[in-house]
């Protein structure tokens, strides 16, 4: 698996795909979809897709794909240099979403939520497998939200497939176990051979699991956190527990989003600016034009006079 | 997004970002350094910070630009306090002019530095070491040398005559520039094409003389009005003739939000939430003219949702 | 009621010893004053494409684009020293860095001609017409 073009930039999404086996071009193919590292706060989520002939479902019970979640990750290697060695009638992709982008994406103007996400990013990868002439009759796939909403949802946009969303598929369906491991492998190997984009010199790597209740994830969290920029891109900004580790210990930023400012509350922030700025300096009793007003030039453009430095 | 956060005060600022003139940092020529001081805008009757040049050369005023939720990194360091300040040369003599206009009342010639007195603000009398400022009192004042010093009598006549001038000038910068003069926003991907040009002149005199209001009296700003020719205006929301809009360039304007909820019923009334600080100042701004941005998308095609 | 005899002088000679810096403006509100690890987290991550530049700051997309001061005019940033116990006193500033040119950003939106920073940019020659010297 060549993960250079990901390396290359870690904080954008990036595509990886093996060959397309010439077998799955002319047979009708099943294709699982599973995805890895969903629920940590550091490191990327992967998508990956595993296809392969209908025909050839035995063979790929007979890899023993089996439930990747219980296996150590020496063994998942082992099982995708199978599935990488069974390349004449095996194929798979994987779509990386950094953790920038997750962030990003989740903390955009326009909400786009974890859930949207994943269905947008399984979605890409089927429409990839369907572009690049795989002949696609079912499709399996683990939940993510309602199943029967996910179900509908796929089944509309890729009519004359047979789409089965299923709680717990990768233990059900070879396919899916197929993709889950192509992700972890994937994701495991990205997440150990991280490169910090940032300056940072030797960033300890003893994070634990990356899963938010990891007390090691949480110690690491609290000793990569800077006041003001917050923590590295490895770090899912969009995750609870990153922004409340934030509120407590760095240093507050404002957005002209955050929650709608009651009419209170932005009273208090302009109050907030150098109270200075609000003194006048003119004796008493003497008539004042307080109300004489600005011109737009410099309304419009947000020029002022000003009465101290 | 983001839970309720408690703002904290901001302590005063002990650091600046400004845009000065080049000739402010000139250090060849005095010995004293420049000094921010406080004089009394001419418009507002109220102190305004003002800048003097090393040896009270040159006046130079002091403009904030400053948006909320804004912040500086300067170097390898933050400031809280996103203001910009402009620090921009100026004519001394809308400062000066008050005060001659001031004595003018009592009719006699007097020394201008007798003249050029402020309890409030002492500094004001520096204004007469500005390179300009006795150079230039001929265009507001009779001059009468007697002796050999001179005795000036504030003329509005004069005056009137030299703010026209100011207000030529400015229209003259005001065409060079492309600024948008007319009723409406600024902008400088869409230009407003008006059906007759001749309102044109009568925008850029009335713009110009405003922004000239900025230095002088509400007196004075009516009387240059009445100079000029232009009648008070009456309310600008009369109805004007609907303006087309057209594009400059074809530099792609991102929309941020879904802009086919501005449609012209909704126009008048309150904004939808989670508007922008500039959509916010959009929606307070005159409308008259201006086409909601629903009328280019054509009613079938839905705007993109994510 | 503030004071209006005491002045701030802005010590000149200071612009020989201050250092060029880089200036950024955030599109949002850092309540903290102080040093800030700039280089580390912000240029080192800040991503260069022809007509912008993005970075995230605190997990949000930020487009910037590069002002350079306008002609005739100088970036100096101010410091002031040896803050006064009253407003009665005079106080002191001095140019703790210089710049041409700075960059502003706005949270995801392109940067365009029509953000109000760039707007604000128009004025020093405005101000030229509206302050400089009429003919006699």
């Amino acid at each position: 698996m060549d993960l250079s073009s990901f390396e290359a930039d870690n904080s954008s999404s990036c595509r990886l795909a093996s060959h397309i086996p010439e077998v799955c071009r002319t047979e009708d193919c099943c294709l699982g979809i599973d995805e890895a590292g969903r629920g940590p706060v550091l490191g990327p989520m992967v998508y990956g897709i595993c296809f392969c002939p209908v025909s050839k479902k035995e063979d790929l019970k007979d890899l023993k794909v089996a439930d990747s979640k219980t296996l150590t990750e020496t063994e998942r290697e082992n099982l995708f240099q199978k599935l990488d060695e069974a390349k004449s009638y095996i194929g798979w992709a994987l779509q990386i979403l950094s953790p920038n982008t997750i962030s990003t994406s989740m903390l955009q103007r326009t909400k786009y939520n974890l859930n949207a996400l994943s269905h947008d990013t399984a979605i890409g990868l089927v429409q990839y497998a369907l572009d690049s002439g795989v002949q696609l009759k079912e499709v399996f796939v683990d939940t993510v939200g309602p199943a029967e909403k996910y179900e509908e949802k796929l089944s509309q946009l890729f009519p004359g497939i047979e789409v089965t969303v299923r709680p717990k598929a990768d233990s059900l369906f070879p396919v899916v176990s197929a993709a889950s491991i192509c992700a972890k492998v994937a994701r495991d190997r990205v997440v150990k051979d991280w490169k910090f984009a940032e300056d940072l010199g030797e960033v300890d790597t003893d994070y634990g699991s990356g899963y938010p209740n990891d007390p090691k994830t949480k110690a690491w969290l609290l000793k990569y956190m800077d006041p003001v920029f917050g923590y590295p891109q490895f770090v899912r900004f969009s995750w609870s527990t990153a922004q409340t580790l934030m509120d407590s210990k760095a240093a507050t930023v404002h957005w002209d989003d955050d929650d709608e400012e009651t009419g209170e509350k932005a009273a208090q922030r302009q109050n907030n600016r150098s109270m200075l700025s609000y003194f006048s300096a003119s004796a008493g009793g003497k008539d004042h034009n307080p109300t004489r007003k600005t011109h737009r030039f410099f309304t419009e453009r947000r020029l002022k006079s000003l009465n101290t430095l | 997004m983001a839970t309720k956060k408690k703002r904290t005060p901001n302590a005063e600022s002990d650091s600046w970002v400004v845009i000065a003139a080049d000739s402010v940092i000139d250090t060849q020529k005095h010995d004293s350094d420049p000094a921010f001081v406080r004089l009394r805008n001419p418009a507002t009757d109220e102190a305004s910070l003002y800048l003097l040049g090393s040896g009270d050369v040159q006046l130079y005023e002091v403009k904030a630009f400053q948006e909320d939720f804004r912040s500086w990194f300067i170097g390898q360091a933050v400031q809280r306090d996103g203001k910009l300040l402009f620090v921009t040369p100026m004519d001394p003599l809308y400062l000066i002019l008050p005060y001659l206009i001031k004595s003018g009342k009592e009719g006699k010639f007097q020394p201008v530095e007798q003249l050029v007195v402020d309890e409030e603000f002492p500094a004001c009398s520096r204004l007469l070491s500005c390179t300009r400022s006795l150079a230039s009192l001929h265009h507001v004042t009779e001059e009468k040398e007697v002796g050999g010093r001179k005795f000036h009598r504030y003329s509005e006549e004069k005056t009137m005559s030299w703010l026209k001038k100011k207000v030529e000038r400015t229209v003259a910068a005001l065409r060079m520039r492309n600024v948008c003069v007319g009723e409406g926003v600024t902008s400088a991907t869409y230009v407003r094409v008006k059906p007759e040009s001749d309102g044109r002149e009568e925008d850029f005199l009335r713009y110009a003389h405003g922004l000239l209001s900025e230095y002088i009296s509400e007196q004075l700003s009516k009387a240059l009005l009445t100079h000029l020719g232009l009648p008070e205006p009456s309310s600008p929301k009369e109805a004007e003739p609907p303006s087309k809009k057209r594009k400059l360039s074809d530099k792609p304007v991102e929309a941020g939000e879904d802009y086919t909820k501005f449609n012209s019923a909704d126009f008048a009334r309150k904004p939808p939430k989670k508007m922008t600080t500039a959509q916010k100042s959009l929606a307070k701004v005159d409308k008259t003219g201006m086409k909601p941005m629903s009328s280019f998308f054509s009613p079938k095609v839905k705007a993109e949702k994510k | 009621m503030s004071c209006n005899t005491s002045v701030t002088r802005l010590c000149v000679s200071s612009v020989n010893e201050a250092q060029r810096a880089p200036v950024h403006l955030t599109p949002c509100e850092i309540e903290h004053n102080g040093p800030a690890q700039v280089s580390q987290y912000f240029t080192a991550t800040t991503k260069n494409r022809k007509q912008e530049q993005t970075v995230s700051f605190r997990g949000r997309c930020l487009r910037g684009q590069e002002l350079s001061c306008p002609q005739g005019y100088t970036g100096l940033v101010l410091k002031e020293i040896n803050k006064p116990g009253s407003d009665q006193e005079d106080r002191t500033v001095k140019v703790s860095s210089v710049f041409d040119k700075l960059t502003y950003w706005n949270l995801e939106t392109p940067p365009n001609s029509d953000d109000t920073v760039v707007m604000a940019m128009d004025w020093p020659e405005l101000a030229e017409a509206i302050h400089g010297p009429v003919e006699d």
